[in-house]
């Protein structure tokens, strides 16, 4: 088994996002149950996941979705498929997926047959119909070209993002009509290229 | 792949985990049909891993580690880990994406113990699924060739195709289309002549039926 003295990370490596490291400490975190592994990925991303859950609105219970998204890391590595997204791609999946839970958990009043939060949010091993060349080339073109955005652009979707709130809030939020924020969201899917220029308004 | 879809806006909610509910299953319906949409997804997915790696961190409690891999090690000696993959469908692996519902309803689809509502037309209420206050959701199963009578939507109505396809005045539908009207549409399906047409129908609001067959909304009526 590695270990961190066996591969040392330096400081550019434990604080780069795109690492190439990230899917192999997931390896091993799946194989082995390696905790330096795991701490590694920990100390990176649950800082990250804990400002995710302020900004939601979590508050004080922040670190309760930190600790619940970090367990499902470590009890679900084994199902990280590189062909299908970055790891922090998927550690985001896991946290939206995580915050809509906790949020669905603390509203239900009783035991009731209801739909899981992972079938209404599905995060697929492997999809057969699109190819992992694809994937990687995309997420590189979106994390090259978000700096790019203006900032109006870029308050925008970090808020539809990041804040939970609905398109009708954010534009009451930044005085704008609802309009002029869906024109901004709209500007900025074809600047990262996820919504094509031949997809008009 | 189907050919109608969601607006990009509504699948970036769903990708933000801000969509309602009763319409992120609609989306997850749909997206087990479309790979156009899955392919959107995991790209409007992508920013949401950006925004991770860019996000300023926010400082965690200094033993918060520890603490969670105590937590994990106790987890695993009492095989809580074992039986919690038992319990929960949502851990097992998925490998390609599959259609949501089928795991809630009790028999397939041509099966179902449906509720006649016409000699044509027929329901399976799961509103039960979702149980979101002011939504209603239901199968339903539309003979071959039979017409729904004219209504409008109050509020806002979301169609996925199941099997089969149906036409209205606005185009023809076909196996994994999504389909949002609101009450601006004024609409009369028709299922498609050679099999019947099951629909997921997703209703923020009852149905109004606008002609002279008003008269059936007690037998339509959703409750």
């Amino acid at each position: 088994m590695l270990t961190i003295k066996a591969k040392p990370m330096n400081e550019r490596n434990a604080t780069k996002a795109d690492d190439q490291e990230w899917p192999a400490l997931l390896a091993r975190v799946a194989q082995h149950g390696d905790k330096d592994a795991f701490r590694k990925i920990y100390s990176y991303f649950a800082p990250r996941i804990k400002a995710y859950a302020i900004n939601q609105g979590f508050g004080q219970h922040a670190e309760v979705l930190v600790q619940e998204v970090m367990t499902n890391v470590w009890r679900n590595a084994d199902k990280y498929s590189e062909s299908l997204a970055s790891v922090s791609t998927w550690i985001f999946t896991i946290s939206r997926n995580q915050r809509i839970d906790l949020l669905r958990k603390m509203n239900r009043t009783k035991a009731e047959v209801v739909i899981e939060t992972e079938e209404l949010w599905q995060i697929p091993m492997e999809d057969t119909t699109v190819r992992s060349i694809q994937n990687a080339s995309t997420e590189k073109c979106i994390r090259e070209s978000i700096d790019t955005l203006p900032e109006e652009q870029m308050i925008a979707v970090r808020k539809v993002y990041y804040e939970g709130k609905t398109h009708q809030e954010v534009a009451e939020e930044l005085n704008i009509p609802l309009g002029t924020l869906k024109g901004r969201l709209r500007l900025s899917l074809k600047k990262l290229r996820v919504m094509l220029e031949a997809t008009e308004l | 792949m189907s050919a109608h879809h969601p607006d990009d806006m509504v699948l970036l909610d769903y990708a933000a985990g801000s969509l309602s509910l009763p319409y992120a299953l609609a989306i997850s319906v749909h997206l087990c049909f479309c790979s156009h949409c899955r392919n959107q997804l995991k790209k409007l997915n992508s920013i949401g891993g950006v925004l991770l790696e860019n996000t300023k961190p926010a400082s965690l409690e200094d033993d918060a580690f520890d603490q969670l891999m105590a937590q994990l090690e106790s987890d695993d000696t009492k095989g809580k880990t074992a039986a919690a993959v038992k319990e929960s469908p949502s851990l097992e692996a998925k490998k390609d994406i599959t259609n949501p519902l089928l795991a809630y309803l009790p028999a397939p689809l041509h099966n179902l113990p449906w509720q006649q509502q016409t000699r044509e037309i027929s329901k399976y209420d799961l509103t039960g699924i979702i149980n979101v206050r002011g939504f209603q959701v239901a199968l339903q199963k539309i003979a071959a060739g039979a017409k729904v009578p004219v209504h409008t939507h109050k509020g806002h109505e979301l169609t996925v195709i199941l099997h089969g396809g149906f036409s209205d005045e606005l185009g023809v539908y076909h196996a994994g289309d999504f389909i949002a009207r609101d009450g601006s549409h004024k609409h009369s399906p028709t299922a498609l002549q050679n099999e019947d047409c099951i629909c997921l129908t997703i209703l923020d609001a009852p149905i109004k039926f606008t002609g002279w067959q008003r008269i059936f909304n007690p037998f339509m009526a959703w409750h």
